[in-house]
């Protein structure tokens, strides 16, 4: 399965407005410092097919739908500011709606799994690094 | 004769080969029976989907480890009114080189309603396991989690209940030696837990056992009514692209130990055990939750035993608490908000304690072969199981508070993400029973190939042979008529025990 520029770009956004950078008072690095796009691949070469095809249905509900639906804003995910992406994902994850809930979740799990595992943030956690090398997506993802 | 572990990188041909015995399976149940067998001087075969995978090849961050060891790549999902994570390994080893290293005997009230609702006493007597378990206590270096191991996410626990007055105690672990690294999860770095990949594989091996891993069952062969062979094929485990073909034959008998998931997917494909209406039905776990608490000073769970205090001071009222240290990766996915919310809660990392609350579930779930070859699991728990559920997340929250920590992060929908007095949980309690309100995890599967004495509705015999076919023997927790309530890794290996020592005295 292959994405488009602009799938990769929205989960890209989604992911940082998760884990974002500069948090005070929490830690600093976030998705955007670690080049998640890598880890995206692998999820995409090595996940399970349904897992890569329940990513893309996740990421066109609220790259597209939610916006609307949401926030009542005609816009993209990309589309919508900083402040908005945030405001979006805390809804849907207060929704009442299991579903919806479930889609900030799913991205936070993806994503906690590429970026949580770096041994970079588990520095900046306090974690005694025990691997010499980052994973090998990192590696080829390095920025 | 030493034997010898092919995987699919080691073949390039088709494999032919032939023993007394073939076993499907490495974990608990195979290898145990794969080191009986081969040290009772039977030549054995067997028959491993996933790879095997050095100590030194594994990596402390969890996606690696889900990648290669476990199943699915750690996305196998129940379906019910909630998704529910589905905890297996699937490699030399199985779910034995993932889990925590917790060690239980099977509850003599357990035991006893086997004996009194199925009439598996005198097949199963308590006496021959209790044996077993001192023999697998030994080789596998069982005991308590030392001292030095626990690590504060433990003392915490113990300093809890003792306040309260609840009944806990170090738990009993497979662990030579124990580095206390918290990456039981990851596959044990330093090879010191005693998983089936660097105890009984091994031993069975020094005693001339082939060990194909990387390879999947496919098809049984049978002659003149009995179970004859195993037809497999190896896979490239990166890719999944399938590899050359496997063909071993059996010359006494081919045990299952796949696991209750894959176990009655293969009699099912072999159309065996279908008549008894129970083939893939009573799917039963131990589904639980986690409640993390947050404390002034450091916990640093990330450095003690991941699972070394417990308590079953609750065990009849359906509930077990453990403690489980969460590496960040778990730890992200379960701590609440998004955003900066959760990477000031994610700042608080060394901070946190992590404890869960295990339900002896009464739901029954259901496997079968999904669309497009794929493996489809229901399992929904009942009302009264998300009762228990939340009597236990109360629970927790009160030993945590007990603890002496600031706050707790229930994790509960509809409830604040963050509570300082156990008294925010009371909307829990007026919400429905429904699973939805929880994120839960189930491990420990039972039941979907059922032993018992009827062919109406059972799949095994008490002897552990299938009605349907002579020299089939299924030796895993699919044949348990219940789950245990306690972590069942000692239960499966005494049971696969049992089978291979009645196959060598036959």
């Amino acid at each position: 399965m292959t994405w488009f520029g602009f799938e990769r770009h929205a989960l890209s956004l989604v992911w940082s407005t998760i884990f974002p950078s500069g948090t005070e008072a929490g830690i600093e690095l976030g998705a955007a410092d670690v080049g998640l796009d890598a880890f995206l691949d692998e999820l995409l070469a090595h996940a399970p097919a349904r897992v890569s095809f329940g990513l893309r249905v996740s990421l066109w509900l609220v790259a597209f739908l939610c916006p609307l639906f949401v926030l009542g804003r005609f816009a993209t995910f990309s589309g919508l500011s900083g402040e908005e992406r945030l405001e979006l994902l805390e809804r849907l994850q207060r929704s009442d709606v299991y579903l919806l809930r479930e889609l900030p979740t799913f991205f936070k799990m993806l994503g906690a799994l590429g970026y949580g595992g770096l041994p970079v943030v588990h520095a900046a956690l306090g974690i005694r690094v025990r691997d010499d090398e980052p994973p090998p997506w990192a590696t080829k993802g390095a920025r | 004769m030493t034997g010898s572990i092919l995987q699919y990188a080691d073949v390039s041909r088709r494999v032919s080969d032939a023993a007394d015995y073939v076993i499907i399976g490495s974990g608990a149940a195979g290898a145990t029976a794969a080191r009986v067998l081969s040290e009772g001087g039977a030549d054995v075969v067997v028959i491993e989907e996933g790879p095997h995978v050095p100590d030194r090849e594994l990596r402390s961050d969890m996606w690696s480890s889900f990648r290669r060891v476990w199943r699915d790549q750690g996305f196998q999902v129940a379906n019910g009114r909630a998704f529910t994570p589905i905890l297996q390994g699937r490699c030399v080893g199985g779910t034995t080189t993932i889990n925590g290293a917790i060690i239980h005997r099977m509850p003599e009230k357990i035991w006893a309603r086997w004996r009194d609702d199925f009439g598996l006493g005198a097949a199963l007597p308590y006496v021959e396991l209790d044996r077993i378990w001192d023999t697998l206590d030994d080789e596998l270096a069982v005991g308590p989690a030392p001292e030095a191991t626990l690590g504060k996410n433990n003392t915490l626990f113990r300093l809890a209940s003792q306040r309260l007055g609840i009944g806990s105690n170090p738990i009993r672990r497979n662990v030579r030696d124990c580095q206390a690294s918290a990456h039981c999860n990851q596959g044990c770095p330093t090879g010191r837990r005693q998983s089936m990949n660097v105890s009984y594989v091994p031993r069975a091996v020094a005693h001339g056992a082939r060990v194909y891993a990387t390879a999947s069952a496919e098809r049984l062969e049978r002659s003149r009514g009995r179970a004859s062979g195993v037809r497999a094929c190896f896979v490239d485990p990166e890719t999944g692209t399938r590899g050359p073909e496997l063909v071993v034959h059996a010359r006494r008998a081919v045990l299952l130990a796949a696991s209750a998931i894959q176990s009655p997917l293969f009699l099912a494909a072999n159309s065996i055990g279908r008549a008894s209406g129970v083939l893939g039905r009573r799917l039963q776990a131990h589904p639980g939750t986690a409640v993390v608490g947050v404390f002034r000073d450091p916990v640093k769970m990330f450095e003690g035993a991941t699972q070394g205090f417990e308590s079953v001071h609750y065990w009849d009222e359906r509930m077990k608490f453990e403690t489980v240290s969460m590496p960040p990766e778990l730890a992200l996915a379960r701590l609440p908000g998004v955003g900066p919310e959760l990477m000031r809660e994610l700042g608080s990392y060394a901070h946190l304690a992590v404890w869960g609350v295990q339900v002896r579930a009464e739901a029954q779930g259901r496997v079968q072969r999904g669309a497009f070859g794929g493996t489809a699991i229901e399992y929904d728990m009942t009302d009264a199981d998300i009762r228990v559920l939340k009597l236990g997340v109360r629970r927790l929250t009160e030993l945590l508070f007990a603890a002496g920590a600031e706050r707790v992060l229930p994790g509960v929908h509809g409830l604040p993400p963050s509570i300082t007095h156990v008294d925010e949980l009371e909307p829990m309690f007026r919400a429905p029973d429904d699973p939805r309100l929880f994120h839960t995890i189930a491990a420990h599967l039972f039941g979907t190939a059922l032993m018992g004495g009827s062919a109406f509705h059972a799949v095994v015999r008490p002897n552990f042979e299938t009605y349907d076919l002579a020299g089939l023997h299924v030796i895993d927790s699919s044949v348990f008529p219940t789950n245990l309530g306690v972590n069942p890794q000692h239960t499966i290996s005494a049971l696969a025990w049992l089978a291979a020592e009645r196959l060598l005295d036959a």
